[in-house]
């Protein structure tokens, strides 16, 4: 019989044992400390942009991350592994939605200004990678057993918000194309509405005139700022309810964690 | 069950004092709206049938005029900015004449022949930005007025002679500033009118540099008020980009306030009179950044009107427009304070039952036309509620160097009032020419009860729209007040009750972008709906009631 009590000291949420840093803290924390010392240092002496101390300091984090990771896949498998690094990398994406809100709707900084921690990339083409890598991993899971109705909602929440960002990233080059034909090269076009939101398709289509969708309260008045803050907060929060889930069935049936998936630590 | 009842005043003197006190809450509010009893005035009134309107198509009849405004070399920013125009009946002939203003060509009167037939004829003098038309000395006779690009306001006073000789050409005494755009009104109730203008500082400095700010009698927001002759000026602010102005009142207590709409990142001034004192104002937490435009009107028929500002921001999303407008908004973004109110967009500024303001233009789909400038309410439907006309188009060296001719051509808009407070293109109305207007007003030009429009496009001749909407008919308002010097009561509130709702009008002298309005007022009155009281209430606050007036007709009311 395999024994897995072990792993898990919280049964109801079995993520926070995933999650955990565990032998990696004390590096983790002191590569942290090291790099907001560094991070700040070069910002307050060497004019660091924040987006450059930002990456900085996720550079140094990388290491103890790493072996954690690794760590994660013997102890739980590689699917857990992937949920975890996951889990981390969306957190840190939402974690920049909630930055850019937080300066939008609290600091009052004007939306050009609200850009988050690194904002310096193009905007377009970030989310559009990222979204279409979040599906894939999303898929993989979904692959890979992680099969629970969050999973499902995730997996369609997740396939929705990419064919946002691809409807946005085709605009975004067609607009662009558009503009070389004019002879206009040196404009960017980051930031056009996508589907949602204010002045999105939604809002704007012939289709939907003259009903209560084209005007419905948050889905076709939001900024785009704020629809993808709830993007991700949703996203976000479906990745975690999934990811639980997927590990509450080890804890509950230990017998059907097979030896792969748990190469190392469990006992016979 | 002891806390339910503890909430309540267990004393019958509590439960009497809030008695009380909710009576006063509600009697302050209601003192605040109508300060002053208002006492019933007797009034002559004459009636006159309307003409049969032609057979209706479903839109407007586009005619071209023969007057084009233009302008001479390399259309920058400013000179792109184009000229106004005005309605009104010059000759007493009870025909609506057109004055149209120019940058560089001569300005002239389009002399209402009818059926419309215009005769043109030219003013001798140099460019001109607004017009409107205002009995200026209150003889009757109703005066032009021009705002000039670089000089004082013109005034062409109106002698009655016949030929070029009924227009003398001169100034308003003591107005020594060069304005741009301005307006009329009784702004204090004592049936004389004042001129309100503003300056184009951004203008003006370009072409006369910093000096700019010590020609004439300085720039700004000016109120001057008519003193034996003369005018006098009392400075509201030291420094405008006023494109429009208008005379909302912003506080409910029944006198117009002041509404400037500046252009770029200057933010809008409002000022208000709480004590017959004007003091600076901010009751609009979300406002257009580039205001261009503004119109006053009830679009819900509730009694309390909305604000309409127009600004650039483009109608459309499709990939094709956005290429267009992109180099220009990187060139023309600025960055803006966290706490700034500016938005580059229309807005529609709604009162509430308390008197606060809140932009709902893009909830009622209004809040982006195009690059626009004059943009009007009018019931061009004649079904009760008010619609919007926007005209737009850009022609600018150096914004728009990407684009044939540096034009973005775009069609206007026109906006129909679905009946519950919100807004539906109207591209059936036939009204989306794709000439770069400017200067735009409504009035009813053949006598049949329907809005006509005319436009004063830039580069390209003036047109007019003649309405051929079906719908229902139409109720026209001339007042005259001789005996004071407001003479076409300038300022005058007007409620039309009928079976389907009271409609809500007021007489203005100029609104939207640098267009002066005729002071006869429109009411479009909905099929099967029954004309029941037209009750006037004179710029002094005095009212009069006209009993049963007939749908279709024109009523002249002297006082």
């Amino acid at each position: 019989m395999i024994k897995t009590a072990s792993l898990f000291t919280h049964p109801r949420v079995p993520l926070l044992d995933l999650l955990n840093l565990r032998e990696q803290t004390r590096l983790f924390v002191l590569m942290l400390a090291l790099g907001l010392v560094l991070a700040a240092g070069a910002m307050r002496w060497l004019a660091l942009p924040l987006w450059a101390g930002t990456a900085l300091v996720l550079t140094l984090l990388l290491p103890p991350l790493i072996l954690k990771w690794r760590a994660d896949a013997r102890r739980f498998g590689r699917i857990a592994m992937v949920i975890c690094i996951l889990v981390m990398a969306q957190g840190f994406h939402t974690l920049e939605h909630l930055a850019q809100w937080v300066q939008y709707h609290v600091l009052r900084w004007p939306s050009f200004v609200s850009g988050g921690l690194i904002s310096t990339l193009n905007a377009e083409w970030v989310h559009f990678i990222w979204n279409w890598a979040v599906l894939l991993t999303v898929i993989y899971l979904v692959r890979g057993g992680m099969r629970n109705p969050w999973a499902w909602l995730l997996l369609a929440w997740t396939t929705a918000h990419t064919f946002e960002h691809s409807y946005m990233m085709a605009r975004y080059l067609m607009v662009l194309q558009d503009m070389r034909a004019m002879g206009v090269t040196n404009v960017a076009a980051q930031g056009l509405p996508g589907i949602l939101g204010r002045d999105g398709w939604l809002a704007t289509s012939e289709l939907t005139q003259g009903t209560l969708i084209c005007r419905l309260s948050g889905v076709t008045t939001a900024v785009r700022l704020d629809v993808h803050f709830w993007w991700n907060i949703g996203e976000t929060t479906l990745l975690l309810l999934a990811g639980n889930m997927y590990l509450q069935q080890f804890v509950e049936q230990p017998a059907v964690i097979s030896k792969d998936r748990l190469p190392t630590m469990t006992t016979a | 069950m002891e806390s339910k009842h503890s909430a309540r005043p267990r004393s019958p003197w509590a439960r009497l004092l809030i008695f009380v006190l909710l009576l006063s809450g509600c009697g302050g509010a209601a003192s605040s709206a109508d300060p002053t009893p208002a006492a019933e005035i007797p009034v002559q009134v004459s009636t006159h049938a309307l003409a049969l309107a032609q057979p209706c198509t479903g839109a407007f009849v586009p005619r071209t005029l023969d007057y084009t405004t233009t302008s001479a070399g390399n259309i920058a920013v400013y000179e792109a900015n184009g000229a106004g125009l005005a309605i009104g009946d010059l000759d007493h002939d009870g025909r609506l004449d057109l004055v149209m203003a120019n940058l560089d060509g001569p300005n002239a009167i389009l002399w209402n022949q009818g059926d419309f037939q215009f005769r043109r004829e030219d003013l001798s003098f140099g460019t001109s930005r607004a017009a409107a038309i205002v009995d200026v000395d209150a003889d009757g006779k109703p005066d032009i007025v021009f705002t000039r690009r670089f000089e004082k306001p013109t005034l062409l006073h109106n002698t009655s002679q016949s030929g070029p000789q009924r227009f003398a050409v001169g100034t308003l005494p003591g107005v020594n500033n060069p304005f741009y755009s301005m307006t009329w009104g009784d702004l204090d109730g004592n049936g004389a009118l004042e001129l309100i203008a503003g300056s184009y500082d951004t203008e003006l400095l370009k072409q006369a540099g910093p000096i700019f700010q010590q020609q004439g009698g300085g720039v700004g927001v000016f109120v001057y008020r008519q003193q034996g002759g003369n005018f006098e000026a009392q400075r509201l602010a030291e420094a405008a980009d006023a494109l429009a102005i208008a005379l909302p009142d912003l506080d409910g207590d029944g006198r117009p306030d002041i509404v400037v709409g500046n252009d770029f990142n200057r933010p809008d001034y409002a000022w208000v009179q709480p004590n017959g004192a004007w003091r600076l104002a901010t009751p609009f937490a979300y406002t257009s950044e580039n205001t261009m435009s503004m119109d006053v009107g009830d679009i819900d028929n509730n009694g309390r009107p909305e604000i309409f500002a127009t600004d650039m921001k483009p109608a459309n999303k499709d990939l094709a427009t956005m290429a267009r407008w992109l180099p220009m908004m990187k060139l023309m973004t600025k960055p803006l304070t966290s706490l700034d109110p500016q938005h580059v967009e229309n807005t529609l500024q709604v009162s509430d039952s308390n008197g606060n303001w809140s932009n709902q233009a893009y909830e009622r789909m209004i809040d982006s036309s195009g690059w626009s400038w004059s943009g009007k309410f009018g019931d061009l439907d004649n079904d009760g509620f008010l619609d919007i006309y926007v005209v737009n188009g850009m022609i600018a060296a150096g914004l728009f160097d990407h684009l044939p001719n540096h034009e973005l051509v775009e069609p206007n808009m026109a906006y129909q009032n679905d009946g519950r407070g919100s807004f539906t293109l109207a591209s059936q109305w036939g009204l989306g020419s794709l000439a770069s207007g400017r200067g735009m007003s409504m009035a009813d030009l053949n006598g049949d009860g329907k809005l006509d429009i005319v436009v004063n496009n830039l580069q390209s001749p003036a047109q007019l729209f003649e309405n051929r909407l079906c719908g229902g008919a139409g109720l026209e308002v001339d007042l005259f007040w001789p005996a004071s010097r407001n003479t076409r009561a300038i300022g005058a509130q007007l409620a039309l009750h009928t079976s389907t709702g009271t409609y809500y009008r007021d007489v203005r002298a100029v609104s939207g972008y640098l267009s002066g309005d005729a002071p006869q007022i429109h009411f479009g009155i909905p099929q099967g709906a029954a004309v029941q009281r037209l009750e006037i209430r004179w710029p002094d606050g005095k009212v009069s009631n006209i009993a049963n007036p007939a749908a279709q007709t024109l009523i002249a009311v002297t006082r």
